[in-house]
């Protein structure tokens, strides 16, 4: 069998970047994190090691390495070692259908920024794969043996089957408007002007789509399968060291893996008022189109890390509440307006304005909760009251 | 029954009492610091100025209008006393300014802060402020006034009770008062310090921080001190003592004021007598095996504890030749060696009792308390009436010590002796030997039981020693040593212990709590001061064990069954004695 | 207890009103965005310690010293007083008189022989600068105290001195407090 180096080599290459990218933006954004958290917090952040504390990350990284192995002996000691890797490589194993720069919708020769081109089944690989590396968490969890662990795997799981749904709600209509599954389409499908970006069309899909990514891969204010005070570290509560970072830098690639689709499908990915033609037309405008990505999708990654230190951990009632009394129904509200819209072709504006009085009306109905609510403590105040006088 | 008012609180005359005493018993105490109960009263200090008048028969009160020195003024009855009037507080508060003139203000180097007559006094009746503008008369101080004493001139307030304390009661005369006014000091000649047997009691009648004691000096301060009643087993008088320790270490020694047994002073050689018990020379573990034959071994090297292959190749050596031996090397060397000491020694003596008990001697100590001595010796008559209990040699060095001596150091005549050291230098003769004559139905003297030695050796000799010098003699251990097996129970090591095949750690009075019986048939009873000195634990502990007695000593429980059980004590029937103890024969 | 009176005691809160912007949640959180974003480019309120000290007021409670008298003997007479005020039981003094022949001590009774604080111990309450009657022991302003081993944090009476002679001869510590020329426990040696 000979070896098509022509069909090699754009493959290899757009691995080796997502395989050296990964570790090198898990570390850094770590230091980001922190450096914005000092920020808000009207601190510093590191500072000490290297010019700006750049290298801090650097010696973060070797002192993991060199750190000690500590493997309890109460775990399942095979388990307790694989559910590491396989929360990484879910993780990993995602981005694989992810174009991380501007990559043609039909696949062609030479280098793409890409590692499966044209995969036409790409958003379900994804959703398919990422909700796999809930494996990696309840398999830690279990192993570890350790009730805060299992605890916090047992979170893990109902929150990532819970959220599974309102993702899917929303990219349905997405899909159904573009009419196809592979996210090269998708994006190109958002190609003609600023007013063709998805997020116009479906703005509530687009906020289920965040909230739901966002538990999805784990982030504050849905981190409740390692909230500390209530379950020491969660489900890697007896992880340390080089397995422990493996963790971490499942959940960064995750976070890294949202903020892409997000601004993949919702806010035109690499396209920008004025960038017209075809993606690999020049390398100037190759490179100006992985810039205008970079630069949105790290917005996207800097309003999460903002998002952790504005908003407060979710009690887990309100989490799941959120999901299925929440999300679910505005996603299925969405949709049954996107379809009707479809159906009689109406024009897509009504999308939009469907999707905003579904989120006000909502928030009505909300209101007229909450007011039946303060009436009835009043009664019961009232009743008090003559108790006490 | 004829009455005096003091503060309008009526109370019965007494006999030979003055003001101060009689208000004493009224709850009114009156300052003073010329007056001792035992000295001739001078009212010199004016400290103790009250307003007295009579009650006349009619009912009418005639107050005198001057102050009168209550340590001068007799309790006759239908005085009326009156101490908290404004003109007695003035006049207090005034002496005390007086007294304070020149004193410095040096309290906290002082050694008497804490128990200063002054700082109380000026606490309770005198004035916050010096209106002194001159400096202070600064006199130079004494470091030579004795041995054990120096005086912090500047400190004095002159109320010569030291001067008259070895005028009357010393009779020695040492000290004395030179110059007048502010310039008045306490001296003595040059070549003749103050140096007495009982000058060591000075310092306590020093109502201030002038007269200090050497020993004490700058140790520590008075308020970390703990007290425990005591009772000094130097010699046969059984002087009440206190013994003041902090953090388990002796720090002196004061007398005890107990008209049955001393009155209220010490002498010198019990007031530093204690310091044996914390001699490096302790014996503070048990130990079995002879230490060498004629040799003085160092007492690490024999210890039960001391893990040394001496040790364990010499107790190898007893255990294989001795078949008595039952405690095994591994249960003596590294553990508690005391459950294997009692083991040990209860089977040798049983073993003795049925092999030979007529050949088997218990020799006892006048320094034993009468609990020790008792449980001592009914354990050993229960094993086997036929053991020998005997007594052993009592200490005696010159003859008694009787004050106030004469002009020229002669002893007084019988009827004026105020204090006597006795030449019997053991606290408890007759309450060993009253547990004797019970026990063994007479006493078995030194010399009978040393010619029996000789003639017809014991096979097993248990000694109890407990004595704070060097007890028998070398010969006396020689003879001793014929016996097959020799215990010994001791504080110090000595020719004896050196000499012994099993060695039990004894304790000084200051660690353990017992009753002592002295020359004139009182009875006293001493508490521990401080913790056993570590390895050691009191004696009593030791026979309770030995005699596989249950429970932990109780001194109450114990002279009550010694009262049930030997006629002699009848006395000790509740168990407790009081603090001034209790006559149990004459 | 009245009706007037219990009414009093018993408040009621109101609770908040919710209008629409409160319900749809978006808002607030847009507010809270707002106010983390703020915060990004407010002023520091750290301070980067080994390289700015921070300013240590003048009654800071630091390590301790023990003075030195006008003739650089040391000041303390040994009365214990700090050992017995002392609530961790730090420190330890034993005390002896001096020597009379030695004409530099002619005019003092008693000084402290060893004189040991252990500062691992001490809670630094300053209760032994208060009770000290001749202003002998003081705490100074210094604050970054460490070591290697427990030995070395335990301050004899020369190490206690060194602290007085580093902290005065910088100008860091002046003595704090002088009562007369030696305190009242010397005063007569002075007048």
């Amino acid at each position: 069998m000979t070896i098509d180096w022509n069909f090699l080599w754009p493959l290899g290459a757009a691995m080796v970047i997502v395989l050296g990218f990964v570790p090198v933006a898990g570390l850094y954004m770590t230091f980001i994190e922190r450096k914005l958290a000092a920020y808000v917090q009207d601190r510093v952040g590191p500072n000490r090691v290297g010019p700006l504390g750049l290298f801090q990350s650097i010696a973060d990284g070797i002192k993991i390495f060199l750190k000690e192995q500590v493997i309890p002996s109460h775990v399942h000691k095979s388990v307790y070692l694989f559910a590491p890797t396989i929360g990484l490589m879910c993780a990993m194993l995602s981005i694989a259908v992810v174009p991380y720069g501007p990559a043609n919708a039909e696949p062609g020769p030479g280098f793409r920024a890409i590692i499966a081109p044209g995969v036409d089944i790409g958003i379900l690989f994804l959703l398919a794969i990422s909700s796999l590396s809930a494996y990696g968490i309840i398999l830690g969890g279990w192993a570890s043996n350790n009730k805060y662990s299992l605890f916090g795997a047992t979170r893990a799981c109902a929150q990532f089957i819970s959220y599974e749904i309102p993702i899917g709600l929303s990219l349905l209509g997405i899909i159904a408007m573009t009419g196809s599954l592979n996210i090269e389409k998708l994006v190109a499908a958002q190609g003609d002007g600023i007013v063709n970006w998805n997020f116009w069309w479906q703005p509530l899909a687009a906020l289920i789509f965040f909230v739901a990514a966002l538990a999805e891969s784990n982030r504050l204010p849905f981190d409740l399968s390692e909230c500390e005070q209530e379950l020491v570290g969660g489900f890697h509560t007896e992880y340390s060291g080089i397995k422990f970072v493996l963790f971490a830098l499942a959940e960064y690639t995750h976070l890294v893996t949202v903020s892409f689709l997000t601004v993949l499908l919702f806010f035109g990915g690499w396209h920008f008022p004025g960038l017209t033609g075809p993606v690999d037309a020049t390398v100037a405008g190759f490179l100006i189109r992985w810039v205008v990505l970079a630069v949105k999708v790290s917005l996207v990654v800097a309003f999460i890390m903002q998002l952790r230190w504005t908003l407060p951990r979710f009690r887990y009632d309100q989490l799941m509440g959120l999901a299925w009394k929440g999300l679910i129904p505005l996603g299925i509200l969405n949709l049954l307006g996107l379809v009707i819209v479809l159906t009689f072709d109406a024009s897509r504006w009504w999308m939009t304005i469907l999707s905003v009085a579904i989120l006000v009306l909502s928030g009505m109905a909300n209101v007229t909760m909450a007011q039946k609510r303060i009436q009835r403590k009043a009664a019961s105040r009232m009743a008090m009251e003559t108790q006490y006088s | 029954m004829p009455s005096l008012f003091i503060n309008s609180v009526e109370i019965e005359v007494q006999p030979k009492e003055n003001i101060v005493q009689a208000a004493r018993r009224a709850g009114v105490e009156i300052p003073h610091y010329c007056w001792h109960p035992d000295l001739s009263v001078v009212a010199s200090c004016r400290m103790c100025l009250v307003e007295a008048g009579t009650k006349k028969d009619d009912g009418t009160v005639a107050m005198q209008p001057r102050l009168v020195p209550a340590c001068q003024t007799p309790a006759t009855p239908n005085t009326v006393v009156v101490t908290d009037s404004p003109k007695v507080k003035s006049s207090q508060a005034q002496t005390l300014e007086y007294l304070l003139l020149n004193h410095p203000l040096d309290c906290s180097i002082c050694d008497q802060a804490g128990e200063c007559y002054l700082q109380d006094y000026t606490y309770q009746f005198g004035k916050a402020e010096s209106r002194l503008d001159e400096p202070k008369v600064q006199r130079q101080d004494k470091y030579y006034i004795g041995e054990q004493i120096a005086l912090f001139t500047d400190r004095c307030v002159m109320c010569t009770r030291c001067v008259r304390f070895t005028r009357e009661y010393s009779g020695t005369a040492e000290l004395f008062v030179t110059s007048r006014g502010s310039v008045e000091e306490i001296e003595v000649l040059p070549g003749q310090p103050c140096d007495n047997k009982l000058a060591g009691n000075v310092v306590d009648l020093c109502p201030v921080g002038a007269l200090c004691s050497k020993d004490f000096l700058y140790k520590k301060r008075v308020w970390w001190l703990k007290s425990a009643d005591s009772v000094c087993q130097l010699c046969s008088t059984g002087c009440s003592i206190t013994v003041d320790q902090s953090e388990s270490k002796v720090e002196r020694v004061r007398p005890r004021e107990n008209p049955q047994a001393q009155g209220s002073f010490m002498c010198d050689d019990g007031r530093f007598g204690w310091k044996f018990a914390h001699s490096e020379n302790r014996i503070r573990a048990p130990r079995i095996g002879r230490a060498s034959h004629g040799q003085v071994a160092s007492p690490q090297l024999t210890t039960i504890g001391a893990p040394t292959n001496a040790v364990e190749q010499y107790s190898m050596s007893v255990n294989q030749s001795t078949p008595l031996a039952t405690a095994t090397v591994s249960d003596l060397t590294f553990a508690d060696p005391w459950p294997g000491l009692i083991n040990h020694l209860q089977s040798v003596l049983k073993q003795s009792a049925q092999d030979h008990p007529t050949k088997t001697l218990a020799v006892f100590s006048p320094f034993m308390t009468c609990e020790e001595a008792y449980l001592l010796a009914d354990y050993l008559k229960k094993t086997n009436p036929k053991i020998t209990l005997a007594m052993g040699p009592v200490p005696v060095v010159g003859e008694d010590d009787t004050y106030p001596k004469g002009p020229k150091g002669q002893s007084p005549a019988a009827e004026k002796t105020r204090f006597t050291i006795r030449a019997e230098k053991a606290p408890n003769r007759l309450g060993v030997e009253a547990v004797l004559q019970h026990f063994q139905k007479s006493i078995v003297n030194d010399e009978q039981w040393l010619s029996s030695m000789e003639l017809n050796p014991f096979e097993t000799v248990l000694v109890v020693g407990n004595s704070p010098a060097e007890w028998l003699n070398d010969e006396t251990v020689s003879k001793l040593r014929r016996a097959g097996k020799l215990i010994v129970v001791d504080i110090l090591e000595n020719n004896l212990t050196h000499a012994a095949d099993v060695v039990i750690p004894g304790v000084s009075f200051v660690e353990k709590e017992g009753t002592v019986v002295n020359h004139a048939g009182l009875a006293q009873t001493f508490h521990p001061a401080i913790r056993c000195s570590d390895g050691t634990r009191p004696d009593v502990r030791t026979y309770m064990e030995l005699s596989g007695r249950s429970g932990l000593y109780h001194g109450p429980t114990i002279r009550a069954e010694m009262a049930s059980v030997i006629p002699a004590f009848a006395a000790f029937e509740t168990g407790e004695l009081g603090e001034l103890g209790k006559r149990v024969f004459s | 207890m009245t009706t007037e009176n219990k009414k009093k005691t018993v408040r009621f809160a109101e609770p908040p009103k919710i209008g629409l912007s409160e319900a749809l949640y978006l808002p607030a959180i847009a507010a809270g965005i707002a106010t983390t974003v703020r915060h990004m480019f407010h002023k520091n309120q750290t301070r980067q310690y080994p390289e700015v000290e921070p300013d240590i007021p003048k009654n800071y409670r630091g390590v301790h010293r023990l003075n030195r008298d006008d003739q650089g003997r040391v000041k303390c007479v040994a009365c214990f007083m700090c050992q017995t005020a002392c609530p961790a039981n730090c420190i330890e003094i034993e005390a002896t008189g001096t020597d009379k022949n030695d004409p530099t001590w002619a005019d003092r009774d008693k000084f402290p022989k060893t004189f040991v604080i252990d500062e691992l111990r001490c809670i630094y309450c300053g209760m032994c600068e208060e009770a000290c009657p001749v202003d002998a022991i003081e705490l100074t302003s210094i604050y970054d105290l460490t070591g290697m081993t427990r030995q070395e944090m335990i301050f004899d009476k020369e190490k206690l001195l060194s602290v007085f002679d580093e902290t005065v001869q910088s100008g860091k510590d002046p003595v704090r407090t002088v009562r007369g020329q030696l305190g009242p426990a010397s005063e007569r040696l002075s007048s």
